[in-house]
């Protein structure tokens, strides 16, 4: 390949030519002199013959240039012509490479947006979450209580600022329906944490963050074009929030999305609010920015500096706290992260899998065009350049299939935002240069992958002069070759298979666990409400009270219930509790979920009653029910009814006044654990309501919404809809990560079928002349079918057991994602075995019948 | 070498001899060389014509429409005196190079 | 002393180079030399063509260059024959034979 040289010695070249030419020059006109002419006369004679020295190097580097250029275009016009010539095979090469890699630079793009990229905040890296928790009791992490945020944000040295925000849904009523609307409550220094200025207005005057001072909003880009349609003249209108007027100061960007990205304003807290003083109160989730070069374990050391202090200072309260960091990016993307890289290992085995299989139909073609390569090289052509022809095939496939790809990657990225709910950050996915550099390096590695082992072996001098010459010859050689590809690709096939099998099997299981309560016919509702209202425990009571009582009279309404969370969707929420009393020993501590429940709660969850009563209506916080892993683990010799529990964490001492079946509060996937339901009806100001309902639940909605409006008018309902639809959407992100699991393994397999089908047709084509030998010999039909069927199912046989010993080994990537099901399931391995075992059967078995149908005496007469 | 540029370079050379056998028409003169060289020597009718056009510009050979036995109007080419005098020229220059080459590349033996 | 013109013939030069430089290692000026001069001058090569042919050879790899020194003490670059430009100009000769010999039976022949 000397256009190779030519690129790294251009200079070199150059040089060497002019002292070529001068040789020869310098030569010409010595002999000129030495036959007698004068110098000069002799030199001006020499220039004259040669004519333009210029002229003539510029000829010879235009030889070799020519070179280069001339090999490529000259290579890019036969791919094309070869292209052109069998358009089907073609279309059906550049479609596979257009599934494949598009749907490769989907997943890319996706992993690139969520989980590579910084979030879209200035120096990303140094935001971090704050939590406190007890660790003395093991609490969950839990908001932090105002007074304390502000001194960890004074006492600090490793943070820049610290800041918090807490959500809650609020009524607009200066409209004629009240409109719920998302509010987050910040303290100071909440913009200057996340460093965003507002697009529009200002951020926070001190005055507006002091206690008694001006009140004062932002709002969000979405609210703003929504409810304002983007008046420029904004600031300063006022909106009425409950029942108070309050002007907005400013507007946020649309791509801020803290501390979520359905939030239409933003209300500063007074943290010098009497209110704002009590310890105990655990208002705020915390923001901070560490300051540069601060790592998280540096923070996590100052802090707990700075809280061990406090904790001398503050015996009762603070003892035992501490304070709990991750990084920003960590607690948004933390979840998503183990499926995105299975989905992408999933589209990168697929691309594979294509590619083997286009390798392999470039290789069965090698025997037509033996002939062109021979004469090529009879030409003088060298190894290189019928390599470098192969392989620029390949590229122009490529290529073309990149091209497509992209639609095909466009198509992916739009279902990706479709996927909003189950994502984090989908919204930053986007098709820009760094995603189509991607495409493009995907299309260099599927040239590399589809063109090299083709091009290797046809450009084999000795192979390609002997079928040149003799037509038909065994291929056997070849054909092995290609038979390790097809067991590849049965191999991958196999592999994904069995994860899908897997995960299928798990949701089989998962669809026969009885939950232990009843989500037909439940319909779930929301009522704003604002966390000031709980500052007025007894008017709120009132305010629940009521309004249970009044949606139990609907008509059509069997029986209602308020919970804090959602029953089968719930996140669990583990406290420590003691047994006042000797009735357990004291050393025993007590781990259970704790759930806040009101109303008839377990009749309309249809959860039975196992002991004693249900929550009563009249009392708050003092008395809880049980489950019956709770009885039975730590009461297994006596009853539980009757005795007080001490919440380590909390003020009371409820009294268990009954005993209820085992639920699956948290999901269906997480089995029944120790459970605790506090009878109380005010947890959160915007609880969830659950009404059990004859017949359809969405039928009621309008009822419902009138009844809501005549007793509360200035709140606003919202999140309306059946208990089943929600459970299902909580398990939306599972079932589509099956189904694209199933759809990529059924992908897998149809290629690896066409490929083997494709391998022995070929290869029964080749073989011709001997299958007619063999039957004019005596050879039966059914022997030759059996013979190539072997073969056929030979190599599936070793692909297959080759793809279960890989899932095996892989199915450790699902271990977390499977429920009752083992990761080597015997009855998923198995199935998936005998199902390819089949297939292959079925693909080899219509060439292997069509070479049984051969008849020898036609093949015999065409030699 | 590739084997047209030598075909092409003395085309004139065949032309002009093939034409001083008879006159004819193209298509003839090109079946004419194939079988006199034994199927050596074959021009397609994208060089012939050309040629044929740059000798009558020359001068060397002139043209005729004539009706030939199937009733249709063919252009027989036939060689002028000049083409006569061209083709001894060039036959001398041909068997002069020819000569010489075959002399550096077959070596003579002995 | 009469300008240079070409006097060989079309599609001949490659073959004649090849047959030269298979003779042993030479350079471009010695090339042209040769041919002058087994040729007893009836062969004359043109210098403009000359370089480009031997620099196109080079690229197609039937020649191999190396500066060496000349007879008379200066570098220059010298060209040997590669063992494809052996069978390229194996090749060639053939090819020369059967097309000169059939021009030379059309030169010859009567009818």
């Amino acid at each position: 390949m000397r256009w190779l040289k030519f690129f790294f010695r251009k200079s070199a070249i150059e040089k060497e030519l002019n002292s070529e030419i001068r040789f020869h020059l310098d030569s010409v006109t010595q002999e000129k002199i030495d036959a007698g002419l004068p110098p000069e006369e002799a030199r001006r004679l020499t220039m004259l013959e040669f004519g333009g020295a210029e002229q003539v190097k510029e000829e010879c580097r235009y030889a070799h240039r020519l070179a280069f250029v001339e090999t490529t275009l000259a290579n890019l016009k036969a791919a094309v012509r070869f292209m052109r010539k069998s358009p089907g095979f073609s279309i059906a090469i550049i479609l596979t490479l257009a599934l494949g890699i598009g749907a490769n630079s989907a997943v890319f793009s996706a992993i690139d947006a969520i989980l590579l990229r910084p979030l879209p905040y200035p120096n990303a890296g140094e935001l971090v979450v704050l939590h406190q928790y007890n660790r003395a009791s093991k609490d969950s992490s839990r908001p932090i209580a105002p007074v304390r945020l502000e001194e960890w944000n004074k006492y600090n040295s490793a943070f820049q600022a610290i800041a918090g925000s807490y959500t809650q849904d609020l009524s607009e009523t200066s409209g004629t329906v009240p409109e719920r609307l998302a509010e987050a409550d910040v303290t100071p220094r909440f913009l200057q944490v996340l460093g965003v200025a507002p697009e529009l207005g200002r951020d926070f005057t001190p005055a507006e963050e002091r206690f008694g001072g001006p009140s004062a909003v932002l709002i969000s880009d979405r609210f703003w074009r929504r409810r304002f349609h983007a008046d420029a003249n904004v600031l300063g209108k006022r909106i009425r929030i409950e029942s108070s007027s309050v002007p907005i100061v400013g507007v946020l960007p649309a791509s801020f999305q803290f501390p979520d990205k359905d939030i239409d304003l933003w209300w500063p807290v007074p943290m010098d609010a009497p209110i704002a003083q009590n310890r105990a109160y655990t208002w705020f989730t915390g923001i901070g920015r560490m300051k540069p070069g601060i790592t998280l374990a540096q923070a996590r050391a100052d802090l707990d500096t700075v809280q061990a202090r406090l904790g001398r200072q503050f015996p009762q309260t603070d003892k035992d706290l501490a304070a709990r960091i991750q990084s920003l990016k960590e607690t948004i993307v933390a979840g998503s992260r183990r499926s995105l890289w299975i989905l992408f290992g999933s589209v990168t085995l697929l691309l594979l899998i294509a590619c083997t299989n286009i390798a392999a139909l470039l290789l069965s073609r090698i025997t037509e065009r033996a002939h062109e390569i021979s004469i090529r090289y009879s030409l003088g052509a060298g190894r290189g350049s019928i390599i470098g022809q192969f392989l620029t095939e390949a590229l122009v496939l490529a290529l073309a299939g990149s091209v497509v790809g992209l639609a095909v990657a466009a198509a992916g990225v739009r279902v990706f935002h479709s996927l909003a709910k189950a994502l984090p950050r989908v919204e930053e996915i986007t098709l820009d240069w760094r995603l189509a550099l991607y495409t493009l390096c995907c299309a260099i590695l599927a040239t590399a992958l589809c063109g090299l082992v083709p091009a290797l072996i046809a450009s084999r001098r000795s192979i390609s002069s002997t079928l040149a010459s003799h037509g038909r010859t065994q291929v056997s050689a070849r054909a092995s070759l290609q038979w390790t590809l097809v067991g590849v690709q049965v191999a991958l096939a196999v592999t994904l298979l069995v994860g899908a099998g897997l995960l299928l099997r798990s949701f089989q299981e998962l669809g026969r666990v009885s939950p232990g309560f009843d989500p037909n016919h439940v319909l779930t509702l929301r009522i704003s409400g604002n966390y000031g209202e709980t500052n007025d425990q007894k008017k709120m009571f009132q305010r629940m009270k009521n309004t249970v009582g009044a949606l139990a009279t609907v008509p059509g309404v069997e029986s209602a219930a308020i919970s804090a969370t959602v029953p089968g969707a719930g996140s669990g929420f583990p406290i420590e509790i003691k047994a006042a009393g000797s009735a357990v020993s004291p050393s025993r501590k007590i781990t259970a979920d704790e759930k806040v429940v009101y109303g008839a709660y377990f009749e309309t969850m249809r959860i039975p009653l196992l002991a004693g009563n249900t929550c009563k209506k009249d009392t708050l916080w003092t008395t809880a029910v049980v489950n019956r892993s709770f009885a039975e683990t730590y009461f297994p010799n006596q009853t539980a009814i009757g005795h007080h529990l001490q919440i380590t964490s909390f003020d009371a001492k409820p009294e268990i006044v009954g005993v209820v079946g085992d639920a699956r509060e948290n999901g269906l996937n997480h089995p029944a654990v120790p459970t605790f339901y506090w009878c109380s009806s005010n947890a959160d100001p915007s609880p969830y309501f659950l009404l059990r309902v004859r017949g359809d639940p969405m039928k009621l909605a309008n009822a419902l919404r009138r009844e809501i409006h005549r007793i509360e008018p200035s709140r606003s309902v919202f999140e309306m809809m059946p208990l089943s639809e929600r459970l299902s959407e909580s398990n939306a992100e599972n079932r589509f990560r099956t189904l694209l699991l199933a759809l990529f393994a059924l992908t897998a397999i149809s290629l690896a079928a066409i490929g083997l089908y494709g391998t022995l047709s070929y290869l029964v084509a080749r073989r011709n002349r001997e299958i007619g030998l063999r039957m004019a010999l005596g050879a039966l039909p059914s022997q030759i079918r059996a013979r190539f069927l072997a073969q056929g199912a030979g190599v599936a046989l070793l692909g297959c057991v080759a793809g279960l010993v890989i899932a095996a080994a892989l199915s450790r990537l699902l271990a977390g994602m499977l429920y009752e099901v083992s990761r080597l399931d015997p009855l998923t391995y198995i199935a998936v075995a005998t199902g390819v075992l089949v297939l292959a059967a079925a693909a080899a078995a219509l060439p292997a019948g069509r070479a049984a149908h051969l008849d020898p005496m036609q093949i015999l007469r065409h030699e | 070498m590739k084997p047209n540029d030598l075909v092409q370079g003395t085309l004139s050379l065949l032309i002009l001899r093939i034409l001083s056998l008879e006159p004819m028409h193209g298509w003839a003169l090109s079946q004419r060389l194939k079988q006199m060289s034994k199927d050596v020597l074959q021009v397609g009718p994208g060089s012939l014509y050309p040629a044929l056009h740059k000798l009558e510009q020359e001068g060397w050979v002139t043209a005729e429409w004539l009706t030939s036995e199937t009733k249709r109007r063919v252009k027989f080419y036939s060689l002028t005196k000049e083409g006569r005098r061209q083709l001894n020229a060039q036959t001398a220059d041909w068997k002069r190079l020819s000569g010489a080459i075959s002399a550096i590349v077959i070596p003579a033996r002995g | 002393m009469p300008l240079e013109k070409s006097e060989l013939l079309q599609g001949t030069l490659d073959m004649l180079i090849l047959k030269i430089v298979a003779l042993g290692p030479v350079h471009g000026y010695g090339i042209s030399h040769r041919i002058r001069q087994i040729s007893k001058d009836v062969l004359q090569v043109q210098q403009g063509s000359l370089y480009p042919a031997l620099h196109r050879l080079e690229r197609r790899g039937w020649l191999e260059a190396t500066w060496g020194q000349s007879e008379n003490g200066r570098e220059a670059k010298f060209y040997k024959l590669s063992a494809k430009g052996r069978r390229q100009l194996a090749t060639e000769e053939s090819n020369w034979q059967r097309l000169a010999g059939a021009i030379t039976l059309i030169m010859q022949t009567a009818e």
